[in-house]
């Protein structure tokens, strides 16, 4: 199968900050890749890039095309949803229907005013006078009617509660998600998408720390939990981070020998956010 | 880029009308201007002492009046338009949005153009020329017979509608290279566009006065600014305000002068400056997407 992003030595530098620094990475098909990183870590200039927003240095094509030269065409298979904001506020919901019908030749209107039918939002509103979750809603409906090959997700729950934010995942995977489908999503909030993603792309200063299938982190990590007396000799076995908790130390390994590791404590795979904050803590020290 | 044509036009349309429900001013400005007017026609004093022999001078000075009125309001407000239209959604991020369509770069600033350099002046003609029709009206049921009547001659509306087509066509290639810089600042700028728009051309102005003692950019500026009606019209034209007296109870068939204008030098030379403005502000706003 081809790719549907594909990076190579993707650098991007801003007076003397380099905010992508030779970035490798490779997106298949019908994958959903979270791109996590800390502030400031490349996250958004990597979108940027990706949806041809901004120039770059190195190689960058996304479905086949380059994206800084050729955004309007991309735009016809790749759709885009920043945080809430983005929606003018003096557009009306109708029109925005009509607009992007008028200038999209794979949206398909009926399928937009249905997921708006089973909102509470009125088509005659402008979206100043709806609240973030509702203007969500609306820039979700308007996505989800686009016959796309790649969604992008920038931040796309920032500023919502907890319903809001559920609700658009749920829409996300049961009325959207499909193998045609590929969905790149970049949040510093990972417990919240933890349970969707399909693949992990840790990003930090620039360079990707970590490109895994999810299926995959069984085999390449392992955290124990290790009691006081065994500490010397689990430490010995090379963790790449360890923390106190609760009495027992937890060590982090990197593809980890998994009957020896066994033997100091209780073995488990780690969770995404706790495998992020292991691997960006220890870069940090 | 390889959009097929007719998919470049349907955006362009898509666009246009985009613009419309965005500043509702450009059509609500005018309309309230009108009603304004109207209400003036309706309740103002309109027995003025017309002496006779200037009854018809009175009636061309009165609706030209109002057309300079309309383009009046209509400059400054294409002046705010112009510098807002590629800023607004860079300050509110609403660009993120619009950018996530495919619609290139240059359909959106070909149509920011176009509204502003012919749907505005085509929507404020239309409503002035309605506001002038239904004044025209009002007023020769209240006033004199002398004065209503010298507004009901069918060579002075044609001579408006001229001179109104006369004025959009030339002002749009005349002040391109204005309309130009100003989206430029508006593309580029990423707070305060009102003095981006005035302290550069000034420090070169003052840099080239002083270093240099000579002072070819000013007068280039100010020629393009105040010297359009020297070029587009004949020599008596330019104090329209003269109109009500006697003398130029004549036509505007005397005023336009669009052999002049199409053969100076300046037009043309202003006109490819625009281009190359235009085509940086397509560069521009390209490449930029972030304000403030």
């Amino acid at each position: 199968m081809t790719a549907i992003i594909e990076a190579h030595g993707l650098s991007k530098r801003y007076g003397a900050h380099l905010a992508l620094d030779h970035a490798d990475f490779t997106i298949q098909p019908g994958r959903i890749v979270g791109l996590i990183g800390p502030n400031g870590a490349g996250k958004t200039t990597a979108m940027r890039a990706i949806l041809g927003l901004t120039p770059y240095e190195g190689s960058l094509s996304v479905l086949g095309r380059e994206p800084f030269r050729e955004r309007a065409a991309l735009m016809r298979d790749v759709c885009f949803i920043a945080d809430v904001a983005v929606l003018p506020s003096w557009l009306r919901v109708d029109r925005a229907i009509d607009f992007v019908g008028g200038v999209h030749p794979r949206f398909r209107r009926e399928r937009a005013l249905e997921l708006l039918a089973r909102t509470q939002i009125t088509r005659k509103q402008t979206l100043r006078e709806l609240s973030k979750g509702m203007k969500t809603q609306v820039h979700l409906a308007l996505a989800m009617a686009i016959d796309a090959k790649l969604l992008v997700l920038d931040e796309p729950t920032l500023g919502l509660d907890l319903l809001a934010r559920r609700g658009f995942y749920d829409a996300l995977l049961n009325d959207y998600m499909d193998a045609s489908r590929t969905i790149l999503i970049t949040t510093h909030q990972v417990e919240e998408i933890e349970n969707l993603l399909t693949d992990v792309m840790f990003i930090e200063r620039g360079r990707i720390a970590l490109d895994c299938p999810v299926e995959e982190l069984g085999t390449r990590f392992a955290v124990v939990a290790v009691n006081e007396d065994q500490t010397e000799t689990a430490r010995a076995a090379k963790p790449f981070y360890e923390r106190r908790m609760l009495g027992k130390t937890l060590f982090y390994y990197e593809t980890p020998d998994l009957q020896k590791l066994g033997a100091f404590g209780e073995l488990h795979t780690p969770s995404i956010a706790d495998l992020f904050v292991a691997k960006l803590s220890r870069q940090a020290a | 880029m390889t959009t097929p044509p007719h998919a470049a036009l349907n955006n362009t349309l898509w666009l246009i009308r985009r613009e419309l429900w965005e500043n509702r001013s450009i059509w609500l400005m005018p309309l309230i201007l009108g009603g304004l007017l109207l209400l003036a026609a309706l309740f103002g004093r309109v027995d003025i002492e017309v002496p006779a022999h200037a009854g018809s001078g009175v009636g061309v000075s009165l609706l030209f009046g109002f057309s300079i009125t309309f383009f009046l309001v209509m400059s400054i407000y294409s002046t705010w338009y112009l510098l807002d239209c590629l800023y607004t959604d860079r300050k509110d991020r609403s660009v993120l949005f619009w950018k996530s369509l495919p619609v290139s770069d240059t359909e959106t600033v070909l149509s920011k153009l176009a509204t502003a350099l012919l749907v505005i002046p085509v929507v404020y003609f239309v409503v002035a020329d309605l506001t002038s029709l239904l004044i025209a009206f009002i007023i020769s049921v209240r006033a004199s017979s002398l004065l209503g009547g010298s507004l009901w001659r069918m060579d002075l509306w044609l001579q408006l509608q001229a001179l109104w087509l006369y004025l959009i066509v030339t002002l749009a290639i005349w002040y391109l290279p204005v309309a130009g810089w100003l989206m430029l600042v508006s593309a580029w700028a990423r707070r305060a566009v009102m003095l981006w728009s005035i302290l550069p051309p000034l420090a070169l102005y003052l840099a080239e006065r002083w270093f240099l003692g000579t002072d070819v950019l000013g007068t280039q500026i100010a020629g393009r600014l105040f010297g359009y009606i020297a070029v587009a019209f004949h020599a008596r034209a330019d104090g329209l305000a003269h109109l009500d007296g006697p003398a130029v109870a004549a036509s505007a068939w005397d005023l336009m002068n669009p052999a002049a204008f199409l053969s100076n030098a300046a037009t043309w030379a202003g006109a490819a400056v625009g281009f190359a403005l235009i085509y940086g502000v397509i560069q521009v706003r390209y490449r930029r997407t972030d304000a403030g």
